[in-house]
């Protein structure tokens, strides 16, 4: 039964020349699971609020919108904010009320619901999201991937028809994101729970849904299967670079028809159709540089005397021109380890030198002056001004000299930006002291795949002009692809260090997509790009195998 | 079982409100007394040997304020000594010991107050007022610690990346004053994305319920009838006039009759009423527990 029917929607933004959404129409069926790509700014979120009568934009509109056949206009105020539900891109600003109970229950109290209904739904959608163990804490408490759930199962609360989802993951570090998309896996199994999503993260969500959506400048480009609408765009790298790995492996090696999309479907797929006889890529001899740029030994750090130690004795250097890569779970102390490194933790017992000097010695904040910088986990804290110009100017960055272009954002507010251009931006903010060494904290989170290669090839131009990367990152892939060198941490220590490729092909888990299909069949291979020329060497078999 | 802290956040309050009522709006010598002892004796319960410094505070207070007024007042009959040319008279003495323990025993009840009504007690009570007091209230509660961290935020990132040049005073305010107004910025734009949410949800789109955490039950509507029975015996003996008192020119402080008599041990039980339920808790607790 088809519960929702777009017909030739257009929609323009007031005072806005090109139309946002041009022509587009599709129907969902109940129980279908949909997402929804695309590049930032092609329309994505314009068209998700579009399906939710609340927040619907101000604008010139024609087409229409069915919802289980009637126009939306025409619900009553309570059933359109109850059957469809949405759940926004920020995890913090979602949230209304200062207790996790009470957001829970703020849906239903907007509708009137008695109070013994209110109490018996919330403490099942506790108990079903495992939510009951945080049930009276405040929400300030919460990490950013237990607030994105509880505002997940705040509007699950309302029973909703249909669950609409505008970039959910985009601010959350690759595991709590797994968690939220298994999440939703499981309540579209379970409940055959009717889901619209948009989202860049699609390694992990283009092998559950059902239906893939592609939209381009507005328009909707492509719409069916996942496995016909990649093969569909082969050819347009820009929009495939986010896929899984398997599916970017099958297009770059120039196959058509239905692309394996999952881990083991891409295994298959190499070892049925091609040799292992080359087995791995001549080997590329990475020596770490003999001047240190960062050096830290038997560092104790703990927020608070009576707590517990978040680094516990490390032992860590980075030679000068490195980029270098700080992987771990949370909790594990990366980012503290980062913070103490930058001067703004102190350490109570052990040493943190900066280009063989200790932080101490570099007084009246001269460390911050042409030598360290440190680029936060949340870039929107380093803006203070209401145009990228005077952010700029303040800091007397110059565009030109810049590594990348941002000329066509300076007269922008800065909190309009996608999440790519602020990271922009605020890198370039950072630049603005020529720092030697570069600490940066999570710099893909919120990035599409675009903007992640990007955020690589600017971190290549920065390691040609001498300076020094250190990154903090959950992003496997990410680190996989940009960085000389890796480091686990585990713990409050790190467990193990070395150059990507032989890092990534030793562990078993906290590894690549590729890394993982790859494994005992070739050796070393960590990125698409090094398996498909593994898979090129060995050419592919003249006729698959009959089982 | 429930220990007085247990009971319904409405109970409590109307409770703490008959109380503190009295002893503010009456200034009668024998109920201030038996607030005073009340209070600190519910303190003590409450808290045991903790918070010394409290004690040592509260009364340090007592002693400024119960000597302050003999020396600012010269009305009274029984001049003590003189200062200065100035009499120092008995009357003002004990008029400011009084109003000392007045002073006093209310703030004992309030710290009392705060310990007991956390902030979701307090925003079941405004919602039982109206639901939409209750959701402001819940909002603030959340927004201002959230600000804060913002801008401890926003002021670390600001330092790292070199923006504070000089260690001197003057950059350093000039620096809050960035934050301060960015943080601005960013109120207003959360606020954007939370009314979003907010509608997103039905806000707005009729009558509000409030789930509310606390049941009232019998026992409550126990505590509540005894408290307003106790109250309303006490107030009729000070509207009659059975509790009255002067201080100036001479002390006068009468309890009369039956009504006088009453009125006082009906304050005093009001008083005690959460120690006896404590106590009473207490001890069947150690019983119970005797059989497990």
């Amino acid at each position: 039964m088809e519960i929702l029917a777009v017909e030739n929607l257009s929609f323009t933004y007031p005072n806005c020349g090109a139309p946002a959404l041009r022509d587009v129409s599709f129907t969902l069926e109940k129980g279908e699971f949909a997402v929804l790509c695309g590049a930032t700014g092609s329309g994505k979120s314009t068209l998700l609020r579009m399906l939710k009568r609340e927040l619907t934009p101000l604008g010139e509109r024609s087409g229409r919108i069915l919802f289980c056949g009637r126009e939306l206009s025409e619900l009553a105020d309570r059933d359109s904010a109850a059957k469809i539900g949405f759940v926004m891109q920020q995890p913090e600003q979602q949230i209304v009320t200062d207790k996790v109970w009470h957001e829970l229950a703020f849906g239903l109290e907007n509708l009137g619901v008695p109070q013994s209904e209110i109490a018996r739904r919330t403490a099942e959608m506790a108990s079903y999201f495992g939510i009951g163990e945080w049930y009276d804490r405040d929400v300030a408490e919460l990490s950013g991937g237990q607030k994105q759930l509880l505002n997940l199962a705040a509007v699950l609360v309302m029973q909703p028809d249909i669950l609409i989802l505008d970039e959910p993951t985009a601010q959350l570090d690759p595991i709590a994101a797994s968690d939220f998309i298994a999440a939703l896996k499981r309540l579209n199994q379970d409940m055959s729970l009717t889901m619209i999503m948009a989202e860049h993260r699609l390694e992990e969500v283009v092998p559950i849904c059902d239906r893939l959506m592609v939209m381009e400048k507005g328009s909707l480009l492509a719409n069916g299967a996942p496995e016909r609408v990649i093969t569909q765009l082969s050819g347009r790298d820009k929009l495939l670079s986010g896929m899984p790995a398997a599916a970017r492996l099958y297009t770059e090696l120039g196959e058509s028809g239905d692309c394996p999309l999952t881990v083991r479907e891409g295994r298959r797929y190499i070892e049925e159709n091609y040799s292992c006889e080359v087995r791995r890529l001549p080997a590329e001899d990475y020596a770490v540089p003999d001047a240190p740029a960062l050096t830290l030994s038997d560092v104790w750090f703990r927020y608070d005397r009576y707590s517990r130690d978040v680094i516990k004795g490390l032992d860590l250097e980075v030679g000068a021109g490195e980029i270098f890569c700080i992987l771990g779970g949370n909790g594990s102390g990366k980012t503290t380890t980062l913070n103490a490194a930058a001067g703004l933790l102190k350490p109570y017992k052990g040493s943190v030198r900066v280009f063989g000097k200790k932080l101490k010695e570099y007084r009246n904040r001269s460390l911050y002056r042409e030598c360290l910088a440190l680029l936060p986990q949340d870039v929107q804290t380093t803006f203070l001004h209401n145009s990228v110009r005077e952010e700029l100017d303040e800091c007397g960055a110059d565009v030109k000299t810049l590594p990348y272009d941002i000329s066509h954002l300076l007269e922008k507010h800065p909190y309009d930006l996608s999440g790519g251009e602020q990271q922009l931006v605020a890198l370039a903010k950072v630049l603005a002291s020529k720092p030697k060494l570069l600490l940066l904290d999570e710099p893909t989170k919120g990035l599409d795949a675009n903007a992640k290669a990007e955020m690589t090839a600017i971190l290549r131009r920065l390691k040609a002009d001498g300076v020094t990367t250190v990154i903090v990152t959950h992003d496997v892939e990410f680190a996989a692809d940009c960085s000389d060198r890796c480091a686990m941490f585990f713990g409050g220590q790190v467990v193990s260090v070395g150059a990507p490729r032989e890092f990534f092909s030793c562990s078993s888990f906290y590894t690549t997509a590729v890394s993982r299909m790859t494994r005992g069949f070739y050796e070393g291979a960590v990125t698409v790009a090094q398996a498909a020329e593994l898979c090129r060497r060995n050419g592919k078999k003249e006729a698959p195998p009959c089982l | 079982m429930r220990r007085f802290s247990e009971f319904d956040p409405v109970a409590v309050t109307v409770w703490f409100f008959s109380v503190t009522g009295v002893a503010m709006f009456c200034g009668h010598p024998l109920l201030m007394a038996i607030s005073l002892a009340g209070a600190v004796l519910f303190f003590v319960v409450r808290n045991g040997t903790k918070h010394v410094r409290s004690h040592i505070f509260f009364f340090l207070l007592f002693a400024v304020l119960a000597l302050a007024n003999p020396l600012i007042s010269h009305n009274g009959a029984t001049v003590l000594f003189v200062i200065n040319d100035r009499p120092v008279t008995l009357e003002a003495l004990l008029y400011g010991v009084n109003s000392a323990a007045m002073i006093v025993g209310v703030l004992y009840w309030f710290r009392s107050l705060t310990q007991i009504m956390t902030s979701e007690k307090v925003l079941c009570v405004a919602g039982t007022l109206s639901p939409k007091l209750a959701l402001v209230l819940s909002m603030a509660l959340r927004s201002v610690p959230m600000f804060a961290r913002r801008a401890k935020q926003v002021s670390d990132s600001q330092k790292a990346m070199g923006l504070y040049s000089e260690d001197n005073i003057i950059d350093d305010i000039r620096g809050h004053m960035r934050v301060f107004s960015i943080i601005s910025t960013w109120a207003l734009e959360n606020g954007i994305i939370t009314a979003d949410s907010m509608a997103a949800r039905g806000y707005g789109t009729g009558r509000r319920t409030q789930l509310r955490r606390f049941r009232f039950t019998a026992v409550d509507a126990v505590l509540v009838l005894v408290t307003l029975a106790l109250l309303a015996v006490t107030a009729a003996a000070i509207a009659a006039d059975s509790l009255a008192f002067t201080f100036y020119p001479r002390i006068d402080i009468t309890v009369n009759g039956a009504l006088g008599i009453c009125g006082a041990a009906a304050y005093g039980a009001l008083v005690l009423l959460p120690i006896f339920i404590e106590t009473e808790v207490s001890l069947r607790w150690r019983y119970l527990q005797s059989k497990i």
